[in-house]
Formats: structure tokens, sequence, C-alpha cells
């Protein structure tokens, strides 16, 4: 009994100084979550909620590479094809967000992004995205804007989500995709 | 004395000159002959200078008439709507979307021969349907035609492959015409280019019609003295001698009476047509105007809209015995009417083929196959009259530029947001129920002053539906038939809003912005209110003339009680009810009077079922639209609308709030027939009945659609039912075709709201002891922190809080 009790009190003491070993080699343990933010994409969301949600994720999918082609009306279409087919599809608004932020077209920009948001607030499989892509396109909707305090803000905190997506300040379509 | 002398010297010469005179005479007589005829001469030369000046000017006039038709729009092309294309996915249930009868409604039709599928054909085979899709222009994203095989399996598409096998994800079907801006003469064509037209069709229509067309000048002699003697054989006028040419001259210029000098100037304009234009452009001139029949009250013309009509086919995909059958119902479209008279048809269609087969157009195998197949028509699909209130409803919405005259003959595609699905749904369920309580409630006693030989007053209506994330409006049917009256009660008719106007006034108290007043689980009394007006004082009570006492905002609102509304808006102030409205979407005027919370406001369906809309989208209100784009006639985009994003008008929370009450409304209240009919899922709606019940409303949602249900007369009287009876019923058998019984999604629950258990006869936090608990929704910090009052709780022995009650 003391000698099972001795081996727990061990095993708890390397495992604890692990993580602090870790911790001062700079490992992070949130990249965890952060790689599943990674997943938070279009693509990723097929399967997950019914047939009608994946065939408006489809047409998502297929405006994101018109987009990534230099189309953007055929991608614009595409866009509202997916809303069309699934009005609560919150990534279908995401993507019109993200469109119209790369056309400047601030206003509707936001107003997408706010309809994606409300979207992504009942969906609990992909409520995060609402920070880890909301976050970076209002701060790029607050630099279009010329409101740079707060787009810095916003910045660096979608960057600390992902950073090798927000470096730039740019969600390009095929890191969405 | 003098003419004495006169008279001798008369007399006296009479001999000498008698011969000379007479020669005199003749001369003279020549002369004043040859004067008359060389005034005859001259009178007739003037009169064929005249003659010939005013042929010339006839002529000048006939070429010019020509030249400006010719030159100038040649036909009036009504411009038709679209719907928005059905898009049909592996999972989707093809039956609820009636894919069957979309392509019947499309002319597509069942291909009977084996060998690969002809472009607007479909294959039925155990398990699978095939079918070779049109392809379509659409100011948002053309398709190709292509072959799409949908793999089915109860009831649903289970996958969908190409010609190839490969799988496809998603499918845009061809929009379907909906309707058209027609001009005063109500006619359709579809405009073909002769390079397009097969050279079969040209073929049997010169055989039947005109075999020399490539040879004369407009007009046939041998062709005319034929008829002569083929008339005066049979006694009586059986056939034309018209030349194709002498055809469109008389279609496009002149009446159809039968005088010689309509036949004489149309021959001369014939002439005219064939020096000025050559055969191929006065061929294509036929061929778009050539009169082919009727569908309905609408005047077919030309090859291209008759083939539509006829097979569901462009005119280059036409066939041999399709094409001869179009050339044989030239002559007479009404009595060699295929529809009507198919054997007529048929055998008449044979004579084209042997024709052309005789006059070597067509090898005789050929002619022969043809003559063997039977007659195959596309399904007739009439336009639906109620259809066109949505129609009215666009054209106001384009912009100013797209007027009346020029939508009736510019040939413009125009595009819209109507879901033909959900239109069909609303329109049987709008009719079916308007039928179903006239026939419960009899007709209306007639009003004072009324004509007891004038027809009764009919029930009048309107279904609206809404697709609440962007404003699309999915279906339109503003009355009971648009034939009798064009008037849109779902967009001009202002009427008052009874109840369906009480979750304005409550969200206005339970917005963050008024403090907020209230919780769902506050207290408001139920009991005589006195409100001093400046027209006197106000005394409201609730539709059973009872008074509840204390009540629950959740179950006031849930049993619609009015005094309890009244106060709510006494608190909040009639200013912020106003105000709220406006932020929700009423344009019309609303009067600022303690009355406004009960909903005496006169506000138009398309209003309310905007608020509701916004409801529904968590606060973002949507702009409604009806319009996407249009393309003209060469298939050009000249206008597109994206999709524009809805504006937060209501913070989420209180949007949210005011749902969950709304689904209350549907779970437990005045709306509860909803589940009482099998609906399930999430749904949220409010009835509404004015006073003496003039006006029934039903609003709901779900997450994916908003629809209002008005019924009542035009002229206001009661109806004898309440709402519960009266709308909602149609509200749920237009929802239950939409949806089925499941209805799809969740109303999304915003950070900011928290769920906490409260005794539903206080209000109070429950705690575990508390005999009744139900779970409530609050903005974050406005819960209540009472408990509920021990006395309740000590109520309850040990076996009940044990095993419950």
């Amino acid at each position: 009994m003391r000698d099972s009790l001795r081996a727990l009190i061990r095993l708890t003491i390397a495992l604890l100084a692990a993580i602090c070993l870790s911790g001062c080699l700079g490992l992070d343990f949130s990249r965890s979550r952060r790689s599943g933010d990674r997943q938070l994409t279009v693509s990723a969301a097929i399967g997950q909620i019914d047939a009608t949600r994946d065939a408006s994720l489809r047409l998502v999918i297929a405006g994101l590479d018109e987009d990534t082609a230099g189309r953007p009306a055929r991608a614009l279409a595409n866009y509202q094809r997916a809303v069309r087919v699934d009005a609560t599809n919150p990534f279908a608004f995401l993507a019109l967000a993200r469109h119209h932020l790369e056309g400047a077209s601030v206003e509707e920009a936001s107003a997408f992004l706010d309809q994606a948001r409300s979207l992504f607030e009942n969906d609990d499989l992909h409520g995060r995205a609402v920070d880890v892509w909301g976050v970076g396109l209002r701060a790029g909707i607050d630099r279009e804007l010329g409101r740079d305090a707060e787009a810095d803000q916003r910045f660096d905190a979608a960057r600390r989500l992902l950073p090798e997506i927000w470096g730039d300040e740019r969600l390009s379509s095929a890191e969405l995709r | 004395m003098a003419r004495a002398r006169k008279k001798a010297a008369g007399r006296s010469g009479d001999g000498a000159r008698g011969k000379a005179g007479r020669e005199d005479e003749d001369d003279s007589g020549r002369s004043r002959a040859l004067l008359r005829a060389r005034r005859v001469g001259l009178a007739i030369v003037l009169l064929a200078f005249v003659s010939g000046l005013w042929v010339a000017g006839w002529l000048l006039e006939l070429d010019r008439t020509v030249v400006s038709r010719f030159e100038g729009r040649r036909f009036s092309v009504p411009s038709r709507v679209y719907a928005a294309p059905m898009v049909i996915y592996p999972g989707v249930d093809w039956q609820r979307l009636d894919l069957g009868g979309w392509l019947a409604r499309m002319g597509y039709r069942e291909q009977q021969e084996a060998g690969p599928l002809v472009v607007g054909h479909y294959r039925w085979l155990p398990g699978r349907l095939r079918v070779h899709l049109r392809g379509f222009d659409h100011p948002q994203l053309p398709e190709p035609d292509r072959k799409v095989e949908f793999r089915l399996e109860q009831g649903r598409v289970r996958e969908m492959r190409d010609d190839r096998g490969e799988p496809i994800a998603v499918v845009a079907l061809e929009p379907e015409p909906i309707s058209s801006f027609y001009g005063t003469s109500r006619e359709q064509r579809d405009l073909v280019k002769i390079e397009n037209v097969p050279a079969h069709l040209i073929s049997a229509i010169y055989a039947i019609e005109d075999r020399r067309f490539e040879e004369h000048h407009g007009v046939d002699p041998r062709r005319i003295v034929g008829a002569m003697l083929a008339n005066l054989r049979a006694g009586r006028i059986r056939q034309g001698g018209s030349t194709l040419t002498q055809q469109l001259v008389k279609n496009f210029f002149l009446t159809p009476e039968r005088t010689l000098r309509r036949k004489l100037t149309e021959a001369v304009m014939a002439l005219v047509v064939e020096a000025r234009y050559a055969k191929p452009q006065i061929l294509e001139a036929y061929l778009n105007e050539i009169y082919m029949g009727r569908r309905g009250s609408t005047a077919i013309h030309g090859v291209g809209e008759a083939s539509r009509f006829f097979f569901g086919k462009r005119v280059p995909d036409l066939a041999l015995d399709e094409s001869a059958l179009l050339a044989a119902v030239i002559q007479s479209p009404n009595r060699v009417s295929p529809h009507r008279h198919p054997e007529r048809a048929r055998s008449r269609r044979n004579l084209v083929l042997e024709l052309m087969e005789e006059q070597g157009r067509v090898p005789s195998l050929e002619a022969s196959r043809a003559r063997e197949r039977e007659i195959n028509l596309a399904a007739v699909a009439l336009e639906s009259g109620q259809d066109r209130y949505f129609l009215d409803e666009l054209a106001r919405q384009l912009p100013e530029v797209y007027d009346e005259e020029l939508l009736s003959v510019e040939g413009l595609r125009i595009y819209s947001t109507l879901d033909t699905m959900i239109q069909h749904a609303a329109v049987r369920a709008l009719h079916d129920g308007l039928e179903a309580l006239e026939a419960r409630l009899g007709p209306p006693p007639a009003r004072s002053g009324e004509d007891p030989d004038e027809p009764p007053a009919r029930l009048q209506g309107c279904l609206l539906a809404m697709r609440p994330q962007t404003g699309e409006i999915l279906a339109m049917v503003g009355g009971r038939d648009y034939a009798t009256s064009q008037w849109n009660r779902c967009t001009l008719a202002r009427r008052q809003v009874g109840s369906v106007f009480k979750p304005v006034v409550y969200a206005a108290a339970l917005s963050p912005q008024s403090g907020p007043l209230l919780t769902l689980a506050s207290s408001v009394e139920d009991s005589p209110l006195l409100v001093e007006t400046h027209d006197g004082p106000w005394e409201p009570v609730n539709y059973d003339k009872k008074f509840r006492g204390t009540v629950l905002v959740r179950d006031a609102l849930e049993r619609s009680l009015n005094v309890p509304a009244a106060r709510i808006g006494q608190q909040v102030g009639i200013g912020k009810v106003v105000e709220m409205a406006r932020r929700l979407g009423v344009q019309s005027r609303l009067p600022a009077v303690p009355s406004l919370a009960l909903g005496t406001a006169e506000v138009s369906p398309l209003e309310i079922v905007t608020v509701y809309s916004t409801f529904a989208n968590g606060g973002l209100r949507p702009t409604p639209r009806s319009f996407i784009g249009l393309l003209d006639e060469r298939g050009v985009g000249q206008e597109h609308w994206p999709l524009a994003g809805a504006r937060r008008v209501l913070d989420p929370g209180t949007a949210y709030l005011t749902t969950s009450l709304l689904e209350g409304v549907v779970d437990r209240g005045t709306g509860a027939g909803i589940r009482a009919r099998g609906l399930r899922g999430p749904i949220a709606g409010k009835t509404g009945t004015t006073d003496d019940e003039y006006d029934l409303w039903f609003v709901g949602y779900t997450p994916e659609i908003a629809a209002v249900v008005w019924v009542g007369y035009d002229e206001p009287q009661p109806i004898g039912v309440p709402s519960s009876r009266g709308a909602l019923p149609i509200w749920v058998d237009f929802l239950s075709e939409v949806t089925g019984e499941r209805v799809r999604g969740a109303f999304a629950q915003p950070p900011g709201i928290e769920r906490v258990e409260i005794d539903p006869r206080s209000g109070a936090r429950a705690l575990s002891g508390c005999p009744e608990r139900r779970v409530e929704f609050f903005l974050t910090g406005t819960a209540p922190e009472a408990t509920c009052p021990r006395d309740a709780r000590r109520r309850r022995g040990f076996f009940d809080r044990l095993f419950g009650s």
C-alpha cells in the first residue's frame, strides 16, 4: 500500500517536472487547440450537420476555389447559391464577408460577418470559428475603416490564435477553404 | 336692213360655198376630234401621270413601312420572369421538391428509345433517373447542358453522377419561367436566328407552305393559278395562293380581312420586301412572326416559342417529325392543334412528310420512319395567375427605366427570388384554406345598404414567405384570384394587425435599452386598467373579457392577454414602442396612442413578416427583395443585385428572448394548433385577431423561413372565428408542405443568455423544494435573485419531493 502510494507520488512529480521542463523549452501545449482551430475550415465542416449543410458547404468551397482562381463574380455566385441552399450555414456568410473585404466593400463585409457570427452562435461544433476567423476579419474591416488601434488589437488576438494565418493580416480563400 | 342684206348675201353664196363649206366642216370636225383626242390623250397622260405619282407615292409609302419595320424592332417580345434555380444534392427529398413535376413543367420528355439521351429528355430506370439537362443563362451563374444520373432511395437522392460516372455534389436546375410582362396583345415568342434553325424545319415549311420560295419574287403566279383552279373545283375557298413572303406581310403589316384591295397591297408589299431583303432575312422574320396557337390566354408566335410549347425543346434540337408537325400547324393552328386534335395533327404532319419526300427534300426511309412516330408532346404548363401578384411586386422593385412598355417589348429575362415549390404550396394552402373557411362559415350577412342582388363578399387572404437571413421573398400570393382582383394584399393593403404587434411591445420592454424593464419571469397585472387619452379614457379588455390577476410575462404573451400588453406598453412608453417597430421594419404610420400596444395600427403583411424575420434572424433585419438580376434578349447581363447583408437593429439577446416567447405561443399558447397538427422542431409564431374578428393573422417562423397569413374581407366585416381557426390552419398547411413534419435547424442562443429554473407561479428562482419549476431564459445578470416562497417549498411532503408530482 505504502509502495503504491510512493509510486503514485513519484509519477506525479515526474509528470509535473516534465511539464515544467517543456515550458522552459518553449513548448506550447495550447498548440493542440490551435491545430484544432485550423480544422475549422469549410472543408472540415462537411459531414457534420446534414446533407443540406454539406451541399451548401460544397458550394462555398466552389466559390473559394473561384476566388483563388481570380474569378470573383463566379465566386460570389457560388456563395449566393450556397446561402440559397442553406441560409443557416455560417460559413457561407463568412466566405461572403471575406470576399467583400477583399473587394473593399466594407459595409457589406461587416453585415455578412454579423450574420455569420449570429449563426455560429448556434453551432456547437464550429462556434469557435467566430473567434478564429471572425476576429481577424473584423480587424480587417477596422483597418479598412481607418480604425487602426482597434485593428491592431484584434489582429493581435487573431494572431495569438492562428499566427500562420493572420501574420499577413489577410485571410486568403485557400486558407478558409 | 343690215340683217336683210346679210341674209341675202348668205343665200346668194350658198351654192358656191357648198362644197368648200362641207370641206371646212369636215376639217373643223376633224380638228375638233383631234382636239378632243388630244384633250383625252392629255387627260390620259395627266391621269397616268397623277396615277403614276400616286402609285409611286403609295409604293414609297409601302417601302417606307417595310423598311421601318424590318430595320427597327421587328418583334415585341415580352420580358419573361424566372424563379430561382432549384438545387438538387445527395440527401435531398426529391419528392418534396417535386422533381417529377419540375420535369413536366419544364417540358422535359421521357425518352422511350434506347441510345444516348437527347437534351431535354429523361429516362426512368429502377432506382434511377437519368436526365439530359438543358443549359441555361443566369445573371449569377450560368450552367452548361449536362447529363446527370440521379440515384434514388426512399424518396431521397442518394447520389448523382455525370455521364462519365463521376460523382456530382450539387446540380442547379434551369429556373422555371413564372410568367411574362405581356403588353396588351398578350403575345409570347422566343426569337430564333436563321442559322440555328435545322434544315428539316425549313424544308418542311417549304414543302407545305411555299415550295418555290427560293425561286419567286414574293408572289408566285403558278401557285395563285393552281389555288384558283382548286377553289373553282371545290366551289369555295379551300386553298390560298399566298407565298411565305405574303403571309409575313399580312401578319406584319395588314389586317386579316379578305378583300381585293388588301390582297393587292399584300402582293405589292411582298414584292417590295423581296426587292429589299435577302431570302434568309425574310425567312427568319417569318419563322419568328408566324402564329402557332394559344396557351391559355397567351398567343404563341414563332417556331421558337412553339417548339418550347409543344416539345419543351429549343429549335436546334428538333427532330424531323417534330419539324413536320410545326409546319403542319401553321396553316390552321387551332384546327390542327396537336393538343386538342392529335389525330388531325398527325394526319397533317404525315402529309407534310409525304410532300417533303415527293419533293426530294428528305430521303424516303427517314420520312417513313418519321411518319411512324407518335406525337409526343411536352406537358402544357399553364401560367398560374396567382403568380402575377409576385410579378407586380417585382416590377415595382425594378429600376424606373424598366417601365411597363419596355418590359412588354424588350424580351428581357428577369430572374427573381421566387421558389416555385414554396409558391405552389402557398397558392394551394391559401386557396384551400379560404374555401374551407367559407364552407364552414357560410356567406357573410349582408351589410346595410348593400344591394341584395349583389353576390356576397368573398373572404380574401394573403400568404407571404420570406427567408429571414436574406429577405428573399420565396412566395407571395396577394389575394384569392388575380383574375378578379389584382390588389396585392401582401404589399399594398394596410390592415389592423392586432396581437401580432404585441411581440414588438415585449421586445421594447425586454431590450437592455429600456433597462430592461422586464424579464420573461417578471410579473404583470392582468386587472382592470384605465388610461386617460386625448380622446377620453381607454379601458382595454381581454379577448374573453376576463382578468387573471398577476401573471408572468411569458404567460401573458402565450395567452395573448391584452391588458398586460397594454400595461407593458404604458410602462415602456409608446414612443419607445414606435421606435422599436421602426427599427424592426414597420414603415406605415403608427399613431402614438396607448392602444398601439394592442395592434391598432394598420400595417402591411410585408412589413409584419420583416419584423418577425428580424426576430428569427437574431436581431439582424433583412431587406425584402424579389429581384436578382436581368439579362437582355442576347443574354447579356444588364442588372445584377447581389445579396445584401442584414442590418443589426436589435441586440441578439432580446431577439432570442422574443423568439423564446413566441416558441411558447406555439408550444402552449394560442398557436398550439401547430403542434396539434404534428409539426415538430423549432417553430415560433403569434396569432392576431382584431376587434370583432375583422382581420385574422398568423405570423410564424422557423430558423429558415418566416411566413405571414392574413385573412379578411376587403371591406372589413366580422369573419366569425378567431385567427387560431382562420389564419393559423392555412399557415400550418403551408409550412407542413414546405418542411414536412420535422422542421430543420434550431434557433440560435447567443452568448449573454442564461438559463435559470424558476417557479412558474411567482417567477422567482426555483430551489430544490419548489413544487413546480421550468427553465426560463434571461439576459445575463437579469435572472431573479429571490427564490420561490418558503411556504410553497414547505407544502411538498417527503414523498412528493422523492417521486415528484
